[in-house]
């Protein structure tokens, strides 16, 4: 079995929202970076993926359009309304339930569960492996499919769209255990 | 000039509605955001009013006036004059109450410049569509 081990200190899981609502040209598009995170990819008889993710160590890095620039300060009070009135500290957690590896091995259809607002619903994605090492690919998280109304502001008329991508991006060397 | 009309319901008879219209330290809290920062006289006040956009916010400061009143007819011209705190923007507007038994009428022509009119007018407009209609809710209890 070959296994890779992923986190902050050798990649990036990052978080992308886009702005929704009759008020939207006042919003932004946010990125955003968690900032502890722990994977690991398993490939062999049973190639499988688990991750977790510390639903208070979201940072905004960049917030584009809007009709004012994100200062620090908003970034900081971005990050401290996801922990304290979206996320409220409920678990985030990923475990594949199956992995279709392709003959290349570089390439890999990941099926499985994701834990987020204490509910479980099925994720589905791509990830594609480097010779270097590099574990790329993302998903789509809807609010919708947890039951969860995206977070507005305006009376309503602005609001986080229905769709968050998730992107991992991370470089690692593996660890062969035969 | 944006201008929209609502009405609004207190239940309460029409000599109560009008004292109440009246009084702008207990009308400028019941918009969201708002407060009274000053009683200047007994028809006017500063004012501001901070609309808060997630972590975004903007501050607007600036006078609310009892500008015009009818006591035979309930009807009161509110004048609200404001800028933009720390911009170039302003948003005034003139606020028509007529009240009656049980409720009344409001009738707002704003005008509004800077950054938050660079939304467009069709924003400005739905945002404070939504402002007022939250605020003829608040007024229910006034």
């Amino acid at each position: 079995m070959t296994r890779y081990v992923l986190g902050p200190d050798c990649g990036t899981l990052t978080v992308r929202t886009s702005k929704a609502g009759a008020a939207a040209k006042a919003g932004h598009n946010l990125r955003m970076e968690v900032t502890s995170w722990h994977a690991t990819l398993d490939l062999g008889d049973q190639p499988a993926l688990a991750l977790t993710a510390d639903p208070s160590s979201f940072r905004v890095v960049e917030g584009t359009g809007g009709v004012m620039p994100l200062g620090d300060e908003e970034k900081a009070a971005i990050a401290k309304t996801i922990d304290d009135e979206v996320l409220k500290g409920s678990a985030i957690e990923f475990n594949s339930s199956h992995i279709d590896v392709d003959p290349s091995g570089k390439h890999l259809d990941v099926e499985g569960e994701l834990k987020l607002f204490d509910k479980r619903q099925p994720v589905t994605f791509a990830l594609t492996l480097s010779d270097d090492g590099r574990v790329a690919g993302g998903a789509t998280v809807k609010h919708s499919d947890f039951g969860v109304k995206p977070y507005s502001a305006l009376f309503g008329t602005l609001k986080v769209a229905d769709d968050v991508a998730v992107e991992v991006d991370a470089t690692t060397r593996s660890q062969d255990d035969d | 000039m944006i201008e929209l009309d609502h009405t609004f319901s207190t239940g309460k008879p029409v000599a109560y509605n009008w004292e109440a219209i009246l009084d702008l330290d207990r009308v400028i809290p019941r918009v969201e955001g708002g407060s009274v920062t000053e009683r200047t006289s007994p028809d006017s006040a500063k004012a501001e009013i901070v609309v808060k956009m997630g972590a975004m916010s903007m501050k607007f400061r600036g006078t609310v006036d009892v500008a015009e009143r009818d006591d035979e007819a309930h009807r009161a011209l509110l004048r609200v004059k404001s800028r933009d705190v720390g911009g170039q923007g302003y948003a005034n507007a003139d606020v028509v109450f007529t009240v009656e038994d049980g409720g009344g009428t409001i009738h707002t022509a704003a005008q509004i410049s800077g950054k938050a009119a660079s939304m467009g007018e069709g924003v400005v407009q739905t945002v404070l569509e939504a402002l007022i209609t939250d605020f003829t809710q608040k007024l229910a209890t006034i």
